[in-house]
Parts: C-alpha cells; sequence; structure tokens
C-alpha cells in the first residue's frame, strides 16, 4: 500500500500516525528519494473522485506533506504552483490549511496574497453553509494575510471590501465573530470605504444589541463584554458612520431593557470619543435632545450617569483645540439648549428635577475650561437673580448647593492651591463674581437664624471650595471664612445633632491643608485662650471641646508641632501649681497629645528627641517625684492621669532610634531618677510607690524584645527571682488599687510573654504550678481569692499566647478550677477565660507582644470539646436521684467560660465546631443569671448574631435547632415587669429581635444552590412563622424605644422574607 | 409606569431637615465627646482596669434607663411611615412631605375610661398634587405599615387632609371601609405595589 493510500486510511482516526507518515514522506521530498510533482501526481485518481471527503483527505495530505517540510525548503516556483493548486482545489478541506502554511513561508509574495484572496472570495460564496470550524479556517486565513500581507489586500481596495462582508454575512458563532469584527476593523480603519458606508455599518450593526450568552463551562471563554467591545470599537471606527450609527443608537434607547439601553450609550460615547470633533458637533444637539430625558426621568441610576459621561465626552470633543470663547463656537451652540434647560430646572431648585438638572451642569462644565466659561456666563447671573427673589430658606439653600456644583468643576478645571499642575492660562470666569459669592455665603453662613442648620452647612460647604480654590480668594478672604469657623465653634451653643460644628471642624482641617498660616494666626490663639490654666470645677468643661477641635485640626505638621509645645507648657504649669484642680485637666490635655501622635507617623518625625526628653523623661522624673513625695501637687498621683501618660510614653519610646531606647530600659524603675527607690524587691512599697508601676509597665512594652539592658533579666537567677516577686505583688495585693494591680498583672505577662528566653519557660511554668492547686482528677477544696485567680490566667495568658509547650496542660488545669466545689472560684474563674484571648493594649502586637497565629485555633480546639464533655456529664448526672453529685454552679460556670471564649475568636474557626456548639449555646440561652448580669446571653446573642449573618438559616436547619432556636430567642424578647431572676434586659431583648431579624432576612439558601433546587424547598422558618408573628406583635408594645424598633424590623423581615407554600396555579 | 407618572416634578425636602429625635442628654454630652475623638484610636483606661466581664455588665446608668418607661409617640409614628417610598418616585414620603410631624396625632381611643390602654393613631396624607390617583395606595401603604408595626391596642385611621385632594371624602371613604381595605389586601397587584414601596422601610 502506498503512504497515502495508508494516509487515507489512518486520517480520520489516528492523527499521529497520519502526521508521522507526512513526515516521513517530507524527508523524503527532502532527501531528494522523490519529489514534490510525484507526490502531487499520487494524488491523481482521489482529486476527482465523486466522493468530497475522499477529495478532501487527498489535499489534506499535500498540504501534510507541505507542513513537514523545512520553511526554506520550496521554491519560489514551487510555492507558485502549490498557491495555484490549492486556489483551485480551494473548496476541499485541507486546502485552506495548505495556503495558510504556504502564506507563513518567506517565499510567499504579495501577488500571491491577492490570487488566494481572490479565490477566498470567487469560491465562498455560500460560506455560511459550511461548518462552524470550516468557516473558523476561512476567516483566520484572511487574518493571517491581514497581518501579513494588508498592502495587497488594501490594493484590492473595493474588491476585498465586498468580498470580506459577503464572506463574512450572516455569521452568528461568537468565536468566528470575534475574528470577523477585528478584521472589519481594519478595513474600516485603512480602506477607503466611502462608497461603502452602508454596507460596512449594516454589516456590523445588525449585530446590535449583544445578546449573546456563553453556554455554562463554555471552554473557549468569550464573554458578551468581548463581543460588545469589539463590536463598539467598529462601530466607533470611523466618522463616516456616523449619519448612520448615531440616529440608530439613539434610536435603541427607547427600548425597553435597561441593558440593550446600556450598551446603546457605551457605543454612543465610544462614537463621541472617537469620530471627529466636527462630526461629533453636527450631532450634539440631536444627542442631547434625547438623554435629556435619560437624565431628567432617570429610569435607572446607571443610565442617568451614562448620559451624563456622554454630554460631558460631547463638550471634551468640543472643546478641543478651542483657545478663545466666542458665541460662535459649535461648543457654545451645543451648550445653549443645555443652559437653557438647565435654567428652566433651576428655576424652582427646591423640586425634583433640580438634582439632574445640577449634575447635568457638572457633567458639562467640568469638561474643560472654555465650558466652564460658557457655563459661568450664562448661568451665574441668573441664577443669582432667582436667588435674590428667593421667597424661602429651602429654595436659599437649594441654589447655594447649585452653586457649590459649579464650584466643584471650578477647581476640577482650575485645581486647588495645593495642584501641581500648570493652571489654565485664561481667568477663572467665578472671578467676577467673586463678592458676589463672598456676600451670599457669608450672609447664609453667619446671617440666617442659628437653627436654620442646613443651608448654614450648605453655605459652609460652598465657602470651603471657594477658599481651596487655586488663586481665587486672597489671604484675608480665607481668614474671614476662617473667622467665621471659629465663631461657630467658640461662640455658638451646639444646635441638634451639631451638623455645623462637626462640618466646621472638617473645613478647619481643609483648610489647614491649604493654608496653614491662617490656622496658626487666627484659629490656634483664639482657641488657646480658651484654655483655662486649671479646671477649678466652676465653670462647665469647656476646654474638652477646645481640645478636640484642636487635635482634630492640627494634621499638618508645622500646626502639630506648635499644639504639642503649647501643650506641654500647659502641662507642665499645672503641675506647678499647688492648687491644681481637678486631674481631669491635665489628663485631657495629655489625652489630646497621645491622640494627635497617634494620627502621625513617629518614627519619621524628626522631633522625637525632643518630644523624649521633654515628655518622657522630664514627666517620669515629675512621675517619680510625685511618688517619693516632693512634689508640688498630686496630679501625676492620679492612677487615670498615669494611664494616659503612660501610653503616651509607649508610644514615643516605641518610636525612638535603638540608642535611647536602651536608656529607657535601664530606667524602667528607677524612672530617670537615681535616688528613686524602686518597686521590685523592695519589700515595703507604699502605694504611691506601687503605683509608678503603671508607667513601668507602658515603658517595658514599647521596649524591643531583644532589650539587653533592662534591669532583673539577664540570668535565669535575676529572672526567676524577678518573677516570683511580681507574682507574690499580684497575688497578695489586697490593698491595691485596681489600676496598679492590672499594671503589675501585665508587667508579669510582659516578661513572661515577651522577654523570657525559652529555655527558661519552665520558670514561668513553675510559678504558674505554685498558684494552681494540685492538679488531680477530683477537684480539691482550695479556695482561691480573685488576686490569685487573676494571676493565674494572666501569666497563663502570657505562656499560651506564645504557644508554650505546656499550653494544653495550662488549659486542662484551668478547666479544673471551673469544676472547684467552691462557688467563689469556679465563677470568678469561668468570667477569666474572656481574658485569655481577648485584645489587650499593652500585651499587643503593636508592643510587640509574642503572639503566635495559631494560638486562638490552638485554644478554641483544645476547650471546645472538653468543655462539651463536663456539661455532657453534669446534664446526664443531673437527674433527680443523683442530684446532690454536682454542684448547681459548675454547669453556669463552664458556659460562662464558652461564651467568654468565643467572644475572643474569629467566626471562621467557629463555623466547622457548630453542631457540637449549638447545644451548647442554646442551654446558654437558658442559663438563669440574676439580673444585672446578663454577661452570658448576650455574649451567646452576639455569638449567634455571628454565625446567622454569616451562613443563613441552613446551617442551624442542618443541625436541626431551628425551632428551639426560635423558640428561645422569642423567650428572650419578652419583658417581663418585676421578675427578679433572669429578666430580660433591654439590651438582650434587642439582642434577641435581632437575631430573630438576621433569621429571616438571610437567604436561606446563601446563594450557592440554584434557584431551581430553592423555590422546590421551604423555607425551614416556615412551621414557627406564625408562632413568631404572634409573639413579635407583643413585644411590639415593650417600654423601650429601641426593642419596639428592632421588633418592627425583625417583623417585617418575618412578614416579608419567610414566603408561604408557593403558589398553587403552577 | 414612566408614561403614567402625574406629578413629575415634586419639591423634595432635605434630609437633614426632617423631623428627628435626638438623644444627646445634656448628662451624657461631655463623656461623648471625649469617646467620639479618641474611641476610635484608643481604649478609654476605664475599660481595661475592669476585667473583660465589664464590656457586657449593665452599668449603672443603664439601669436606671431601664426603669424609664418610653411611650410611643407621634415621632416613633413618623419614623414608621415616613421612610415608605412614594410609588411613583424612589422618594420617600417623609420628603416629599406627604406625611409631616404635625398631621400626626394620638389619642385615648375611649377618653372617658381613662385606664383603657386602647389609642387611636390619626395620620393625616398630604397628596404632592391634588387630583393624585395614587393618594389611596399611599393611604393604605400607611396603613400597612402601621398595622405590621404597632400593638393590638393602637386604632389606626389613615386619611387624606382637608382639602389637598379634589376627591378627598371619597377616598377617605375607601380607607375607612374596612372590608374594602381587607379586599384590597387581597388583590395580589396592589400588594405588590405597596410591598415595594415597604421596601426602604429601616
Amino acid at each position: 500500500m502506498s503512504a497515502l493510500q495508508t494516509f487515507l486510511l489512518v486520517v480520520d482516526h489516528d492523527k499521529q500516525e497520519a502526521k508521522k507518515i507526512a513526515e516521513r514522506i517530507a524527508q523524503d521530498v527532502e532527501s531528494k528519494k522523490t519529489t514534490l510533482i510525484e507526490v502531487v501526481q499520487s494524488l491523481g485518481e482521489y482529486l476527482n473522485d465523486e466522493d468530497p471527503i475522499l477529495r478532501g483527505r487527498a489535499v489534506s495530505y499535500l498540504t501534510a506533506v507541505i507542513r513537514a517540510l523545512p520553511p526554506k525548503f520550496l521554491s519560489r516556483q514551487q510555492i507558485q504552483v502549490l498557491t495555484a493548486f490549492f486556489c483551485d482545489r480551494i473548496e476541499d478541506a485541507g486546502a485552506i490549511a495548505g495556503l495558510d502554511t504556504l502564506q507563513k513561508l518567506d517565499r510567499f509574495n504579495k501577488p500571491l496574497a491577492e490570487e488566494v484572496a481572490q479565490a477566498l472570495f470567487g469560491h465562498f460564496p455560500d460560506n455560511q453553509s459550511r461548518s462552524q470550524s470550516q468557516r473558523f479556517q476561512v476567516y483566520q486565513l484572511l487574518n493571517e494575510l491581514m497581518s501579513n500581507y494588508r498592502a495587497a489586500l488594501h490594493g484590492m481596495g473595493d474588491n476585498s471590501l465586498t468580498g470580506i462582508v459577503d464572506l463574512m454575512t450572516g455569521e452568528k458563532d461568537p468565536r468566528n465573530l470575534m475574528m470577523v469584527f477585528s478584521i472589519l476593523k481594519v478595513v474600516m480603519v485603512e480602506w477607503d470605504v466611502s462608497n461603502h458606508v452602508e454596507l460596512l455599518f449594516d454589516s456590523v450593526y445588525n449585530y446590535f444589541p449583544i445578546t449573546f450568552r456563553p453556554p455554562p463551562n463554555d471552554p473557549y471563554g468569550i464573554t458578551a463584554q468581548d463581543l460588545k467591545d469589539r463590536l463598539q470599537e467598529c462601530i466607533a471606527s470611523t466618522s463616516l458612520f456616523a449619519p448612520h450609527s448615531i440616529p440608530a443608537l439613539l434610536d435603541k434607547l427607547d427600548s425597553t431593557s435597561p441593558n440593550v439601553k446600556k450598551d446603546a450609550l457605551n457605543a454612543l460615547i465610544a462614537c463621541i470619543s472617537s469620530y471627529d470633533p466636527n462630526t461629533v458637533s453636527t450631532h450634539s444637539i440631536t444627542i442631547w435632545d434625547a438623554l435629556k430625558f435619560e437624565i431628567l426621568n432617570a429610569q435607572e441610576e446607571f443610565l442617568s450617569e451614562l448620559s451624563l459621561q456622554a454630554l460631558g465626552a460631547i463638550t471634551k470633543r468640543l472643546s478641543e483645540g478651542v483657545t478663545e470663547v466666542s458665541d460662535k463656537l459649535p461648543l457654545a451652540q451645543y451648550l445653549l439648549p443645555i443652559t437653557r434647560e438647565c435654567n428652566d430646572q433651576l428655576r424652582e431648585p427646591q423640586q425634583k428635577q433640580a438634582k439632574p438638572a445640577q449634575e447635568i451642569l457638572s457633567a458639562v462644565s467640568a469638561a474643560s475650561v472654555v465650558a466652564f466659561i460658557l457655563v459661568v456666563q450664562t448661568m451665574v447671573p441668573p441664577l443669582l437673580t432667582i436667588y435674590q427673589e428667593a421667597d424661602g430658606i429651602a429654595k436659599q439653600r437649594a441654589l447655594l448647593e447649585t452653586f457649590s456644583v459649579l464650584f466643584d468643576s471650578a477647581v476640577t478645571v482650575f485645581g486647588e492651591w495645593t495642584s501641581r499642575e500648570p493652571e489654565p492660562a485664561v481667568e477663572n470666569p467665578l472671578l467676577e463674581f467673586k463678592d458676589q459669592f463672598s456676600d451670599i455665603f457669608g450672609q447664609a453662613l453667619m446671617g440666617v437664624i442659628k437653627e436654620e442648620v442646613s443651608i448654614r452647612v450648605s453655605a459652609l460647604k460652598g465657602f470651603l471650595r471657594l477658599s481651596t480654590l487655586r488663586n481665587y480668594f486672597q489671604e484675608n478672604e480665607v481668614g474671614l471664612f476662617v473667622q467665621y469657623l471659629d465663631e461657630i465653634l467658640l461662640k455658638e451653643e451646639s444646635v441638634g445633632r451639631d451638623d455645623l460644628k462637626k462640618e466646621a471642624i472638617a473645613a478647619l482641617a481643609e483648610i489647614s491643608k491649604y493654608k496653614p498660616r491662617l490656622i496658626m494666626d487666627i484659629t490656634f490663639p483664639a482657641f488657646v485662650a480658651t484654655l483655662p490654666d486649671a479646671d477649678d470645677g466652676t465653670a462647665p468643661a469647656t476646654y474638652l471641646t477646645t481640645l478636640e477641635t484642636l487635635a482634630q485640626i492640627s494634621i499638618e505638621k508645622e500646626i502639630f508641632d506648635t499644639l504639642v509645645r503649647r501643650l506641654i507648657s500647659k502641662l507642665t504649669f499645672l503641675l506647678q501649681k499647688e492648687q491644681p484642680g481637678s486631674s481631669a485637666y491635665p489628663r485631657a490635655i495629655l489625652l489630646t497629645i497621645l491622640y494627635v501622635m497617634s494620627q502621625r507617623q513617629m518614627d519619621q518625625d524628626h522631633n522625637i528627641e525632643l518630644y523624649y526628653d521633654k515628655i518622657v523623661v522630664t514627666l517620669c522624673r515629675s512621675v517619680a517625684a510625685t511618688a517619693s513625695g516632693s512634689a508640688k501637687n498630686t496630679i501625676l498621683a492620679d492612677a487615670s492621669v498615669l494611664d494616659v501618660f503612660g501610653r503616651l510614653c509607649n508610644l514615643i519610646v516605641r518610636s525612638l532610634p535603638r540608642p535611647e531606647q536602651d536608656e529607657v530600659a535601664q530606667n524602667i524603675y528607677t524612672l530617670f531618677d537615681d535616688s528613686f527607690l524602686i518597686v521590685p524587691f523592695s519589700k515595703s512599697a507604699p502605694d504611691n510607690h506601687q503605683r509608678t508601676m503603671i508607667i513601668s509597665t507602658y515603658l517595658l512594652a514599647a521596649l524591643p524584645s531583644d532589650s539587653a539592658t533592662i534591669p532583673y533579666t539577664d540570668t535565669p537567677e535575676s529572672m526567676s527571682a524577678l518573677l516570683a516577686d511580681l507574682t507574690e505583688r499580684c497575688c497578695s495585693t489586697a490593698g491595691l488599687e485596681p489600676s496598679t494591680h492590672l499594671a503589675l498583672l501585665r508587667h508579669l505577662a510582659l516578661i513572661t510573654n515577651k522577654y523570657l528566653p525559652k529555655p527558661s519557660l519552665p520558670l514561668a511554668t513553675a510559678q504558674l504550678d505554685t498558684l494552681l492547686p494540685s492538679d488531680q482528677p477530683i477537684p480539691t477544696t482550695t479556695v482561691l481569692t480573685t488576686s490569685q485567680i487573676k494571676t493565674i490566667f494572666w501569666l497563663s495568658k502570657a505562656l499560651i499566647l506564645r504557644l508554650a509547650p505546656a499550653t494544653t496542660q495550662i488549659l486542662t488545669s484551668l478547666l479544673h478550677l471551673l469544676s472547684s466545689p467552691d462557688a467563689q472560684t469556679s465563677t470568678a474563674a469561668s468570667r477569666s477565660f474572656s481574658l485569655l484571648l481577648g485584645p489587650d493594649t499593652v500585651l499587643s502586637p503593636t508592643n510587640g507582644a509574642n503572639i503566635r497565629l495559631l494560638s486562638k485555633q490552638r485554644i478554641f480546639t483544645t476547650l471546645i470539646p472538653l468543655i462539651s464533655q463536663k456539661i455532657r456529664e453534669v446534664n446526664t448526672s443531673s437527674t433527680p436521684e443523683s442530684s446532690s453529685q454536682t454542684p448547681p454552679h459548675i454547669k453556669p460556670a463552664h458556659l460562662t467560660a464558652l461564651s467568654g471564649i468565643l467572644s475572643t475568636i474569629p467566626p471562621e474557626l467557629v463555623m466547622p465546631e457548630l453542631p457540637t456548639l449549638l447545644p451548647l449555646l442554646l442551654q446558654s440561652l437558658d442559663l438563669q443569671t440574676p439580673s444585672g448580669e446578663d454577661s452570658v446571653r448576650a455574649a451567646t446573642l452576639e455569638t449567634l448574631a455571628v454565625i446567622i449573618r454569616e451562613n443563613g438559616v441552613r446551617v442551624i436547619d442542618e443541625c436541626g435547632h431551628v425551632q428551639s432556636l426560635v423558640l428561645r430567642l422569642l423567650k428572650t424578647t419578652q419583658y417581663s415587669p418585676g421578675a427578679i431572676t433572669s429578666a430580660n434586659t433591654p439590651r438582650l431583648r434587642v439582642d434577641a429581635l435581632k437575631c430573630l431579624f438576621l433569621l429571616a432576612q438571610t437567604p436561606a439558601a446563601a446563594g450557592d444552590a440554584p434557584a431551581i433546587a430553592k423555590a422546590g424547598k421551604l423555607s425551614p422558618l416556615l412551621p414557627v412563622k406564625n408562632q413568631v408573628l404572634r409573639g413579635l406583635r407583643m413585644v411590639l408594645d415593650d417600654p423601650k424605644r429601641d426593642v419596639r424598633k428592632a421588633a418592627v424590623d425583625a417583623r417585617g423581615a418575618w412578614l416579608r422574607g419567610v414566603d408561604d407554600a408557593p403558589d398553587e396555579e403552577d | 409606569m414612566s408614561s403614567e407618572i402625574q406629578n413629575v416634578n415634586p419639591t423634595i425636602l432635605n434630609a437633614a431637615d426632617l423631623p428627628t429625635r435626638l438623644r444627646t442628654l445634656e448628662s451624657r454630652k461631655s463623656h461623648s465627646i471625649e469617646s467620639a475623638l479618641f474611641a476610635g484610636t484608643l481604649f478609654s483606661p476605664g475599660d481595661s482596669i475592669d476585667l473583660p466581664i465589664g464590656s457586657y455588665s449593665s452599668a449603672g446608668s443603664d439601669s436606671e434607663g431601664d426603669l424609664l418607661e418610653e411611650p410611643i409617640d407621634e415621632q416613633e409614628i413618623y419614623d414608621l411611615i415616613s421612610t415608605i417610598s412614594d410609588p411613583e418616585h424612589p422618594i420617600s414620603l417623609g420628603a416629599l412631605a406627604v406625611v409631616s410631624l404635625p398631621d400626626i396625632s394620638i389619642k385615648q381611643t375611649l377618653p372617658e375610661v381613662h385606664e383603657s390602654p386602647l389609642r387611636t393613631v390619626t395620620v393625616l396624607i398630604t397628596p404632592t398634587i391634588t387630583h393624585c390617583s395614587l393618594a389611596t395606595v399611599i393611604g393604605l401603604g400607611v396603613r400597612v405599615r402601621l398595622e405590621q408595626s404597632l400593638p393590638p391596642r393602637f386604632r389606626i385611621d389613615a386619611r387624606i387632609k382637608e382639602g389637598t385632594h379634589s376627591t378627598g371624602d371619597e377616598v377617605n371613604k375607601q380607607l375607612a371601609d374596612k372590608e374594602r381595605v381587607a379586599a384590597a389586601l387581597e388583590n395580589g397587584t396592589l400588594m405588590g405595589v405597596i410591598a415595594k414601596m415597604l421596601e426602604t422601610c429601616q
């Protein structure tokens, strides 16, 4: 059998084999064993066969052989002959592929390309009756010719144009269309199409709008948007289309489908941006007339937005190259009907259509400088007249907002004070009206009665825009505005929600970016002057508001520096006074410094060492002096002042360079005062001394974990002694103030967590063991004090967060505490569980605490099974005959511990454990607690709310607890006056209602199930719907307004969201 | 729908000008300023000194407030109905001034029986134009919203304000007729419109 015959046999089912055969023949040709002519001749009889399939295979054979030949093998003459041959047989399968191979060769040339194109156009009048893949080959060949021999096709002129259009007319396949559109676009852009505009336009516009929707799992990945984009490029390709495309697209706006309108508008925008300005100008007014309706009677928000974009785009195009403003400009002609319409609509500016009119003004005036000038010239004078004649504040206010729209455009066009780009050469047309605006806005801001907040807010915003507009107001004019703002903030009583004051503060902060000098010269002295020397309790504490405002406007560096300097001197002065008054004032000053510093990148502040010296070192010495009793007053003996000061020190020390940090490390206990009696290891430190541990703790927290100069941390022995000393202080501090105690606890935790090297961990574990009752299966009767329990938990927290080797053991011991027969021990321990993972301001990642990523997960997965098991034990053993075995406090203690852990765990960790957790949570809701101690139920409801919000009712349904959950929630919503135990506080009632609301609100199928599957299934809430609606009806009469509001929302959600059985008719 | 719009360009009130309840009490003010300024970045020291339970246990001031009863008042009724959207525009009835605070009143249903808990809520509706055929639908929407949101001891009386509608008496008769209201609520299309109006209620 000849190679050809074998090829014919295998080509259909074994492509590899066929390829091999062809390669073999190609080698033969190459090595001159046979010639190409012989190969062609061997096709002989098959070429004239009746059967098109056989003919096709024969041609494919030749193609395969040619493809296997090296690219340079064929001579020009051979290529010519083969091209002629393939063109002749072009309708046979394989010929197109053969031509495609040939045209890739170097020796292929322009005349041949023309010949191929001719053949394509000549032989495929019936292209669309062929299969998709065959058509695809044809387009691919055409596409290749287009990119490699475009000149040849271009030279054919109209011939190729009509040829291509004929070839693709009627094409429906998206893959082919993608190629067709890109071929046609080349023709539209590069060919002379003037004789065939309509033909070409129709050939693509027929496809508008694209309604294609890719089948599921479409392997080709062509989206409707891809097609839309390419089609849009074709429509927008040449201005010659405009007479056809623009009316046609505007017609599509009459469609009822918002999506079609959207496509039409997008295409329109593309046309506007690509057609030449003259063409755009011709159609500009027609387009405006059509789009006007879309904007004024907006059907959908996005349609009106696109329409506005189109208007803006036209304005931009018409402004191209325009330097001189005149009425004769096409731009002026276009803007005339627009401004006229806006003028009409804005005559009654508080009505509904004034809003779209403002948007139109905004879109056209922000498009270019020239357009802005034209709009201002035609709009501002009539608007000013309307304003003068306006008969009501609402109308004036609406006009002020209209002006503000123009001011916004002015900022877009002319820039702000800080803008970098060059300023437009023309003068800002608003300058002409400067005095009028200044009067109107000043009058509206300061001249109307104080209660008219909304007009004043509008005036303030407009004034602010003008103040930030580049080269508009003079320095003194902005200064006037700043004075108005100062007056509002300092002199006026607050009205309602204080919107005006909030805006005023925001405005001052904004102005401080552009004109910091004005703030420094006007606002700063005025505000600082109102700060008292001391809070003597006689006047209401207005300094809080003043400090708050100062803090918020001190964003710019210059202002920030001044503020901090002024506040430090205020504070220093206070510390020198014999009678400094309330300590709330120094505390507020410190808080303000803390706030402004926390808003900045302090580690990049070059004044940081100055602050270190002035604040940390100086004030720490004062703290030491106060503790030793040698200070003028006791401000720095106040725990709350010390706490704020500590946080401030912490912030500053964290940002210090390393040498200073080392200096701090040496001084954490001495507080930079060598004569100070340090707290650790001093047997009888008085309270005043112990209190300085607040500062020591914050200083310690700020230091890097590899600090080598911290006292008592150099050897394991001294470390162990320090731990023992701190533990002892923590445990035996019955008489200590709570804040000092907390500082000591944190100090212990910091040392353990951050500074104890890994090999020394047993030191801390040993300390913990001395505190814990010996670990036995039967709980001991040891009674622990609250201080001891706190110490145990803080020490455990420090160890667990770094996932010390003993973590599991520690957690088990902590759980044993819950089973203590002593109710007090058990309850106190249960409440401390939320402390283990709860965020802490001192032992925090910002302070470099050693918190391992998996610690939360580890603790959760260790504790939950143990708690769950214990509760099950308690439940089974508390049957009547054996109830004496477990004391009644054990179960609540475990549930409290659980709620404490849950409140500190991210929801994604909770979800997998849901089947175990839900029963426990439901039991927590049943917990009978004395009124006022609703923490467990509150925490449970919060957890439930998160679960429901994330997953909907589905997960609860899967665990089979819908009914019991809903009943318990309903019970918690009830108002029971006079009940002593388990009274539902308003907060509990609101939280329970929120859960009910979420149950009905969250889509039951969570979106992942297809609609069909959802429709068949009834909501799992349906069985309880009536009960819930009836129950909630009573809650609507709750004495508390917030509860009623939540009940209304929940009831509304159940009425709307929980559907009855689907209608029977379908 | 768009071709049937009867009042294309109604006057709109600014949202900030609508009546709202002011919750800021004088006593809380000084505290709220400090927490407003510093809450975002830092904890106030009171929180951290208390052991964990602190954040959930109700503080003293709260339980004091617990005893204080807050009866249902006109503002609360207003809050319930002012967020209903107009059937013609995506704008709330409050912003269109279709309902307004002075036009809501709550009275004892039986003034002679002093301790009776029954109350009657009267809501007067002001259509945006005097010939608005949707006034009935608006009235029905207000009624449905209040019936869903008020306890059973409240009687609801929603009607058109005198002199604001050309066929006001006619509409009022419809709205007051229990059977016609009940029949209307069985009408699927009508309920669809009302459900859409109520969607925006928050």
